[in-house]
């Protein structure tokens, strides 16, 4: 396996470059298995795809008149459902491990499907703290949560990653989710992206 | 017979301007032609005997029915104060923000001469919304169905095709309707369409001083955090109302997943589980509830060690300094609630009787430099909103209520709001009347000025 710095100088840069399909097919089967692990409700091994750096935000949106558009995600800094360090996700994750968490006791149903995956390797021009190695992905998703009786919610959106390559394994480094609702239509989020 | 609901024409005192006279409106009275609505539209039903407030009773179709939540549209929203925004959401002429008032959407918005009002957000010629944005700024609203406009005074100012209406057609007949009275308590707007309230202050009463512990730190005041958390939950708005009003009980039981991980211990403090307070219960339904210790907090450090308690102590003395300015719940009847800890602001909006949604703001000291702001917004809304790992199982309770309400057997069995019945007092050191921190005083409290209401024929009722 080689370095980057023994590829640079035989390849051209990778930087803001479509990640090859062994990457791709990697960073799908990396998401699925993302995507199982938080149905299957294991919080704690879904902590460990995440980096010690991990920055994960989920603005809130708004309704703005088209001219005003680019202010109809909250920016850094205001309303967000998610604006999270890996520490504060460990926390939030212990609460269900109390047995007394009861918006999810007994536990909700969910399914968390992907698609839409394109991969990029980062520019590091642009992303300083980055390397080409990594990787900049955007997906979607949609996330199905049934829970006691008859509640039903989805949850539809966009993740924007920055997977970092540690080793032999991608790390979440950075995810910004967008969902796709002004009101949220669910009684709460009790459940990750 | 018939009821009338005329469109506001009243004066109101905004944020901004301090008692100045209004400019002649551009709300008038409506021409309503021959139109008379039958009364049996809006019939009234006696809820007396639906709420026990001295037993400490309460049926649960209060919960549930369909005419009792209409008339409490009539009775309860349309006379009383209702939260809008706050005033730091408004900085220059044409900046605006949509809400409700009960089920009416509307308007606030800064007019040019920079004070703040409320519009019906509905255009007078077909009932369109004339604004579907959240929030932002403009010059006018503009229906876009056959475009009529409205300036930021509410005066319709273009009508398409206005030579086809007939000579008796006045645009000044027809502006938007104008919510009669908007008034601000320290930053926070309230608006009623009852057409002679008594003020904001007085309806406030001793409530104000409670507020006054989250809302008056120094004479900077609060600003808002950008952006509102909405979500929709299937519950009553008053499950929510009166929690926020009387029940510090629910605490250790529902929120002991969260206590827990907040416990640097891994289990509840003692402290927290074993606290004593007092929960204060106001004639106008407003309610709040406190612990009282002098080492009370439980949220960010940051914000904790940022706090200047001496002056706060010489501000707002040592009663609330070691009461509600450090902890506790608390509603301003009927559906505006907050967490003075989190600096957590929300209003109930009512969407039917077994629907609400829940809007909620963060707020912070003006004076609080970025890093603390920032600690304040993160504790909050890591802990209340619909992601918080306290508010998640709030509206699960709610909507575990309401989800079992309508069977005919449920509905019948009558729920307890006994806690505390009769330790309702005087204490000497909180103003008005107040109880036990577990206690069922200020629901009690809460349901008796609900009912009063619901069976006062509003102002918008003839024969009053």
């Amino acid at each position: 396996m080689s370095t980057a710095t023994e590829r640079s100088a035989a390849q051209p840069s990778r930087a803001g470059q479509r990640a090859d399909r062994d990457i791709h097919f990697e960073v799908e089967q990396f998401y699925y298995h993302e995507a199982g692990l938080l149905d299957e409700g294991r919080y704690a091994d879904w902590l460990d795809l995440l980096a010690d750096d991990l920055d994960y935000w989920m603005p809130t949106r708004t309704n703005r008149l088209r001219r005003q558009q680019a202010l109809s995600i909250a920016a850094r800094g205001e309303a967000a459902y998610y604006d999270e360090t890996k520490d504060s996700l460990a926390w939030r994750i212990r609460r269900f491990d109390s047995g007394m968490a009861w918006s999810e006791d007994p536990p909700s149903r969910t399914r968390h499907l992907i698609s839409n995956v394109v991969v990029r390797h980062v520019d590091p021009a642009e992303s300083p703290e980055f390397t080409e190695d990594d990787l900049l992905v955007r997906s979607v998703f949609l996330v199905y949560r049934n829970r006691l009786v008859n509640e039903e919610n989805v949850f539809a959106g966009s993740r924007t990653d920055v997977l970092r390559r540690t080793g032999d394994r991608l790390l979440v480094a950075r995810r910004t989710i967008l969902l796709d609702q002004n009101v949220l239509q669910a009684k709460n989020i009790s459940t990750f992206f | 017979m018939s009821s009338i609901i005329e469109p506001a024409t009243g004066s109101g005192a905004g944020p901004s301007a301090s008692g100045g006279e209004r400019p002649v409106g551009a709300a008038t009275a409506a021409p309503r032609g021959a139109l008379r609505r039958p009364v049996e539209m809006n019939r009234n039903i006696d809820v007396s005997g639906l709420v026990d407030a001295e037993g400490g009773l309460l049926d649960r179709s209060v919960f549930t029915d369909e005419q009792v939540y209409r008339q409490e549209l009539r009775r309860v929203f349309a006379p009383s104060w209702l939260f809008l925004a706050h005033t730091d959401q408004f900085h220059k002429p044409g900046d605006f923000f949509t809400t409700y008032m009960g089920e009416d959407p509307v308007i606030v918005t800064m007019d040019r001469n920079r004070r703040i009002r409320a519009y019906l957000n509905s255009c007078r010629h077909r009932g369109a919304r004339v604004c579907r944005a959240d929030s932002g700024a403009t010059r006018n609203f503009t229906c876009t169905y056959h475009g009529w406009s409205f300036d930021l005074e509410g005066k319709l100012v273009s009508v398409p095709n206005k030579g086809g209406y007939p000579e008796s057609f006045d645009t000044k007949d027809w502006g938007l309707v104008e919510v009669p009275h908007v008034e601000s308590y320290r930053g926070l707007i309230f608006g009623t369409w009852n057409p002679e309230p008594v003020a904001l202050r007085e309806y406030l009463g001793d409530m104000a001083w409670y507020m006054d512990a989250m809302l008056d730190h120094d004479d900077e005041g609060t600003v808002v955090v950008g952006g509102v958390h909405k979500w929709v939950l299937e519950g009553n708005w008053k499950l929510a109302a009166e929690q926020f009003a009387t029940d510090w009980y629910h605490v250790n039981m529902s929120h002991t997943s969260a206590l827990t991980v907040l416990a640097p211990s891994g289990k509840p403090k003692a402290e927290i589980v074993h606290r004593t307070g007092r929960q204060y219960t106001d004639p106008n339904g407003h309610g709040a509830g406190f612990p009282v210790h002098p080492r009370n907090r439980f949220d960010a450090q940051t914000v904790h060690k940022w706090m200047d308690y001496d002056a706060l102590r010489e501000r707002l003395g040592e009663a609330r300094v070691e009461g509600p300015l450090t902890n506790g719940h608390a509603t301003v009847f009927p559906n505006f609630s907050y967490l003075p800890v989190n600096g957590s602001i929300r209003i109930w909006h009512p969407k039917g009787p077994d629907r609400m949604e829940v809007w909620a703001w963060t707020i912070v000291d003006a004076s609080m430099p970025p890093e603390v702001r920032e600690a304040q917004r993160l504790y909050n809304l890591r802990t209340f909103g619909p992601s918080g790992i306290f508010e998640q199982d709030d509206g699960e309770n709610w909507s575990e209520c309401q989800a079992i309400a309508h069977g005919f057997i449920t509905n019948s069995v009558p729920l307890n709001y006994q806690m505390g019945l009769g330790s309702e007092r005087e204490d000497g050191r909180h103003p008005g009347t107040t109880s036990e921190l577990y206690s069922d005083a200020a629901g009690r409290g809460f349901y008796r000025h609900w009912r009063e209401l619901m069976n006062t024929p509003a102002w918008h009722e003839e024969n009053r």
